[in-house]
């Protein structure tokens, strides 16, 4: 696939998976701290592996990554809690059961993007009703409010991560990378 | 230590700054060579390129109410301030439904409020208390922003009542219980089921699960559990009766609980009185009888200066 194909069939195809994908993971594996850093990589795998042949089941393909993936660490990880392996036999049952998000209609759409923005902390939230409702600028949400204009990049950046992952089946709120991470986006 | 998160940050520090429209042909090209440089990168940006374009969609509210309402926020105040006069015209601490079904709630010094929610859950705001919420068929989450509420939650298994007190997150099924914030410091208190409490910043720090009886005091990293009382409980809920008790409390913090209630406030001076100990139930908004009764049962000197109350040894 072309770069272009490619990112419009992960966008298409595969993020609609994310929340099925995420109950997988945390369905069968104990540290949450891992689950970003394994969807991420279950991403990146799936998307270098279309690169060469579109696959023609993405929701199969991703599964399939996944189920690897946690395999892979399975092999690395020193104790391997017996109810994953169980689980992880079991897989093929699971992916059948699985929707994806695919065919919210504009009203559901909404109505979840109002969801989605009512989780956002208030001065956050302000920010993209300012931006996303009213359609002011980011100058002109930064004079509305009195606050800096980096503030209002900082407060987008941090409602973008939380409406994505609320938009994706999450709970729509962000942790930060690292305490102490470089010019944080987020709070 | 999460690879991931930091490649979010990143992807959506790029999104942004495009978003801000100062966006030259050096900062395209800077982003592409950084989406080139890994698939992560790639990914981590689609993914929130895709939410934040889907997020235009909200541009069909303009005009609603929810555009040209300043903030969510303001509606609670306005909610709460005709609460507040409700309580004054009532002349006591009566229950009181807020009129208005807004997101936020809140309650000025001496207020004390009932907020049903839409699940069935049941929130008692102490004084100077401000919460948040958003509940619908899928999730149920509340923010205590400030102050002091009490909660008995709808039992529904399948969506966890969580609630964000600063430092900590208190997650739920169905069940009593009593969150106070204090500066950086949360108190959880329970009355009934269980409740677990996770530290906001920590990934891997251990959860505390409470039950009946018990009282934890959350501050920082650290989380203090006393043993288990349901009296002790009990006595942290007597705000909902209008009352406070003590027993073997310093004058010090009976002042403290005192005035989080009243707009006229008391002053102790001294180390002396500071340190006296005093036990009883009080009425939380009758400080004058309370001035009294340090004058006549301690002998302390209590001075009224209209504004506020100097009690010294």
């Amino acid at each position: 696939m072309d770069p272009r194909a490619l990112d419009e069939w992960f966008v298409s195809e595969v993020l609609p998976l994310e929340a099925a994908l995420m109950r997988f993971l945390r369905r069968n594996w104990r540290t949450e701290a891992d689950i970003v850093d394994l969807r991420q990589e279950i991403y990146a795998r799936v998307c270098e592996a279309a690169r060469n042949a579109q696959p023609a089941h993405a929701k199969a393909f991703v599964f399939t990554a996944a189920r690897n993936l946690l395999i892979d660490r399975m092999r690395h990880a020193r104790v391997v809690p017996l109810e994953v392996a169980v689980d992880l036999d079991g897989w093929a049952v699971t992916v059948d059961e699985v929707t994806p998000d695919r065919h919210l209609t504009a009203r559901d759409e909404l109505r979840r993007l109002q969801a989605g923005l009512d989780q956002l902390p208030a001065r956050c939230r302000e920010v993209v009703v300012l931006r996303k409702i009213e359609g002011l600028s980011q100058r002109e949400v930064a004079a509305r409010m009195g606050i800096r204009e980096d503030t209002v990049e900082r407060q987008t950046a941090h409602g973008m991560r939380a409406l994505a992952d609320f938009m994706l089946g999450g709970a729509g709120r962000i942790r930060r990378a690292a305490s102490g991470s470089k010019r944080g986006v987020g709070q | 230590m999460n690879a991931a998160l930091a490649i979010e940050e990143k992807a959506a520090a790029w999104l942004a700054r495009q978003d801000s429209g100062e966006w030259s042909p050096a900062d395209q090209a800077a982003l592409d060579a950084w989406i080139e440089e890994d698939m992560a990168n790639r990914v981590a940006f689609l993914r929130l390129q895709s939410a934040w374009s889907r997020a235009d969609r909200l541009a069909a509210l303009r005009g609603s109410n929810y555009g040209a309402r300043p903030s969510r926020l303001l509606v609670g105040r306005i909610a709460a301030a005709v609460a507040a006069v409700a309580v004054a015209m009532g002349g006591g601490l009566g229950v009181i439904k807020l009129v208005q079904p807004g997101h936020a709630y809140s309650t000025e010094i001496g207020g004390h409020a009932t907020v049903p929610l839409r699940d069935g859950t049941r929130v008692e705001l102490n004084t100077d208390t401000q919460l948040r919420t958003s509940i619908s068929a899928d999730h149920r989450t509340v923010w205590l922003d400030r102050g002091e509420a009490y909660f008995e939650v709808a039992h529904d298994p399948a969506h966890p009542f969580v609630v964000y007190a600063g430092p900590r997150r208190i997650t739920v099924l169905g069940t009593k219980f009593l969150v106070r914030r204090e500066g950086e410091g949360v108190e959880v208190a329970v009355v009934e089921g269980r409740v677990r409490v996770d530290p906001m910043r920590q990934e891997h720090a251990k959860p505390a699960v409470l039950t009946r009886g018990d009282l934890a005091l959350a501050k920082g990293e650290a989380t203090l559990l006393a043993p288990p009382s349901i009296q002790k409980v009990e006595t942290a809920l007597s705000w909902r009766e209008g009352m406070l008790v003590f027993d073997h409390s310093t004058l010090a913090d009976a002042v403290g609980e005192f005035n989080r209630y009243n707009r006229k406030k008391l002053v102790v001076e001294g180390d002396a009185a500071s340190k006296v100990r005093i036990g009883g139930s009080f009425e939380a908004e009758n400080i004058d009888a309370f001035a009294r009764l340090l004058q006549q049962a301690f002998g302390l000197n209590v001075e009224d200066h209209g504004e506020e109350i100097v009690i010294s040894g």
